[in-house]
């Protein structure tokens, strides 16, 4: 049951800007419509507490003794991955330069490439997956379907589209499921919807982002039909992970459960492994939970 | 107006006299519900008066080249089979391949077409929509990858259009659904097939709205071909409308020619719909042939 400290952790959800910069990760977030909501720096930041750099945060960033203009990219990130044990962060690169591009291409062995195509480009998303798959060494396809404009619902036919690119390469597809925290409209990411899915694409490594509420119970049910179904702890501080996949990982699914943080986005790194000594994982959940489990579904040699 | 005789007409929809005619269409009778159509040799054979005549114990392949030659028929697109495997092999730059995938199996089809692609060198994809079991909509999800793999392969894609003549139902080939497709793939080369009717006012507004929307009247004697079609060939439509017949699975190539002779086409399309068209979306020979090909 104790946490073990003899683990390099992977982290399969990490950003690479902080302070003001961070608001560059919800460009495409543009279907908002409440007034409170646009004058947020981060769209989901009223169900956080204390957001990392951020001087809209609840308790406020710069009180904590935080800089108000942080360093970018691994001198960002390296510190707080040495100091919490985080060997490898998996970090979305986009489409051109970078500065997660820099990271990845700077230190290979701390960060994973990931990516996360605008479906509504049917095909320019198929396209750029496998240049990326080709000169970048990409591991992963990412998606947030309720953060599109238009959304692109988890089993839209944009989406197969995208899958079977995944499947022919042999990549992962972490996917955001669940009521996601922009006030925009949760449809597009209900849990049922990825039940198709995995129908129509047995092969294809699915993993779910930020948490499946209030749907846990149906992603456990899911998970324990589909094989190649994941769940990944993205967004979510550890003392919110929701029961059901406690149990899950602890039961039938300890395979299954794929630790994700949410630094600099929503939470720090330093909170996040504070919290997580008290999670009651099993001692032969703890090391898959952290590590294995990740670097399986990324295929990762490590 | 009179169809010109010196154009190598190429025929998007052609075979061999079956063997068996029942076997070949047994794929589509699990989908038949009604006590008459199970009686059917070929399901949609109600709308037909006569249909071609089986092998019966003839070289196909000669049997389908003679009547080509007959006619003045140059190619041919065939579903890839060993029969037209073996019928590229002897009458070489005559047979083209399109290959029938079934995506009910997502992965499956997209193999089989990467396959068929890599290996018989297909111009095109075809699917019949209706046909499937369980049936799938043209702008239905496990359709997606088959149109991307298309795009990427650059190879035409060939869908059922319209009301199906099997008895079975026909929404998920509703004309509006091609919107959508030609929408979210503005590269897709889509080529509609069996008349598209009741729907071919919407076809053709669907056509003039989607520079790679394209129109075959497979399975229609000629002396059925919609006004609205004819029309539009006519007009705005010269590089749109393209040649297919239908033999031998409804048709005779004798009747489809005879019928052809009266088609009210204008003078600068006969060549367009008869063969350049068909060049230049299923780039029939090497890209600079089908350059060349156009008219």
């Amino acid at each position: 049951m104790p946490y073990p400290t003899d683990i390099g952790v992977i982290d399969t959800m990490m950003g690479s800007r902080a302070g003001p910069n961070a608001k560059l990760n919800y460009a495409n977030l543009t279907g908002i419509k409440d007034a409170d909501s646009k004058g947020m720096n981060f769209p989901a930041q009223y169900m956080f507490k204390d957001v990392p750099f951020s001087d809209q945060a609840r308790g406020g960033g710069s009180d904590t003794g935080e800089p108000a203009e942080p360093p970018q990219g691994a001198e960002l990130l390296l510190p707080f991955m040495d100091r919490n044990n985080v060997a490898m962060a998996m970090v979305g690169i986009g489409d051109g330069k970078s500065e997660a591009r820099s990271m990845v291409e700077e230190h290979p062995d701390r960060f994973i490439p990931s990516h996360e195509p605008d479906p509504n480009d049917v095909m320019g998303s198929v396209r750029t997956i496998r240049r990326l798959h080709a000169e970048s060494g990409l591991k992963a396809v990412t998606a947030f379907p309720c953060g599109r404009n238009p959304q692109v619902p988890i089993d839209d036919p944009k989406m197969y589209a995208i899958y079977a690119v995944c499947c022919e390469l042999g990549l992962p597809v972490f996917c955001c499921a669940g009521i996601p925290g922009p006030r925009v409209p949760f449809a597009p990411q209900h849990v049922e919807l990825i039940d198709r899915v995995m129908y129509d694409f047995p092969e294809l490594t699915f993993v779910t982002r930020h948490g499946c509420e209030p749907w846990e119970d149906l992603i456990v049910k899911l998970m324990i039909k589909w094989p190649n179904l994941h769940y990944s702890t993205s967004a979510f501080a550890p003392k919110y992970y929701p029961k059901a996949i406690i149990d899950y990982a602890n039961t039938r699914g300890a395979d299954k459960i794929i630790y994700a943080g949410y630094f600099p986005m929503g939470l720090s790194l330093d909170r996040i492994f504070a919290e997580m000594v008290d999670v009651p994982f099993n001692d032969d959940v703890w090391p898959k939970f952290l590590r294995d489990n990740a670097a399986r579904v990324l295929g990762l040699d490590v | 107006m009179a169809r010109p005789r010196d154009i190598g007409v190429v025929d998007l929809m052609i075979g061999f006299p079956y063997e068996d005619k029942r076997a070949t269409f047994e794929y589509l009778r699990r989908n038949l519900k009604d006590e008459e159509s199970r009686g059917f040799q070929f399901p949609a054979q109600y709308m037909f008066g006569e249909t071609p005549d089986a092998a019966d114990g003839e070289d196909p392949v000669a049997v389908t080249f003679a009547a080509m030659d007959r006619h003045g028929v140059a190619i041919g697109l065939f579903g890839l089979g060993e029969r037209s495997i073996e019928a590229a092999a002897r009458h070489p730059g005559r047979v083209y391949h399109a290959v029938e995938v079934d995506p009910t199996d997502v992965m499956g089809a997209v193999r089989r077409l990467r396959e068929a692609h890599a290996e018989h060198d297909i111009r095109a994809a075809s699917v019949f929509p209706s046909g499937l079991m369980p049936q799938i909509g043209i702008a239905e999800a496990a359709m997606y990858p088959v149109y991307a793999t298309c795009v990427e392969l650059d190879v035409a894609c060939i869908v059922n259009a319209g009301i199906a003549g099997p008895r079975f139902p026909s929404g998920v080939q509703h004309v509006e659904h091609l919107d959508r497709v030609c929408y979210d793939f503005p590269d897709l080369r889509l080529v509609m097939r069996h008349g598209a009717e009741p729907w071919e006012a919407l076809a053709v507004k669907l056509m003039l709205k989607w520079p790679n929307l394209h129109y075959m009247p497979s399975a229609f004697a000629p002396r059925y071909y919609p006004q609205a079609v004819i029309d539009y060939a006519n007009t705005r439509g010269a590089d749109k409308i393209i040649y297919a017949g239908y033999y031998p699975m409804g048709l005779t190539l004798d009747r489809i020619m005879a019928e052809l002779d009266d088609l009210p086409l204008a003078d600068h399309v006969w060549p367009r719909f008869l063969r350049d068209n068909a060049v230049r979306v299923f780039r029939l020979g090497g890209h600079d042939e089908a350059d060349r090909g156009v008219a």
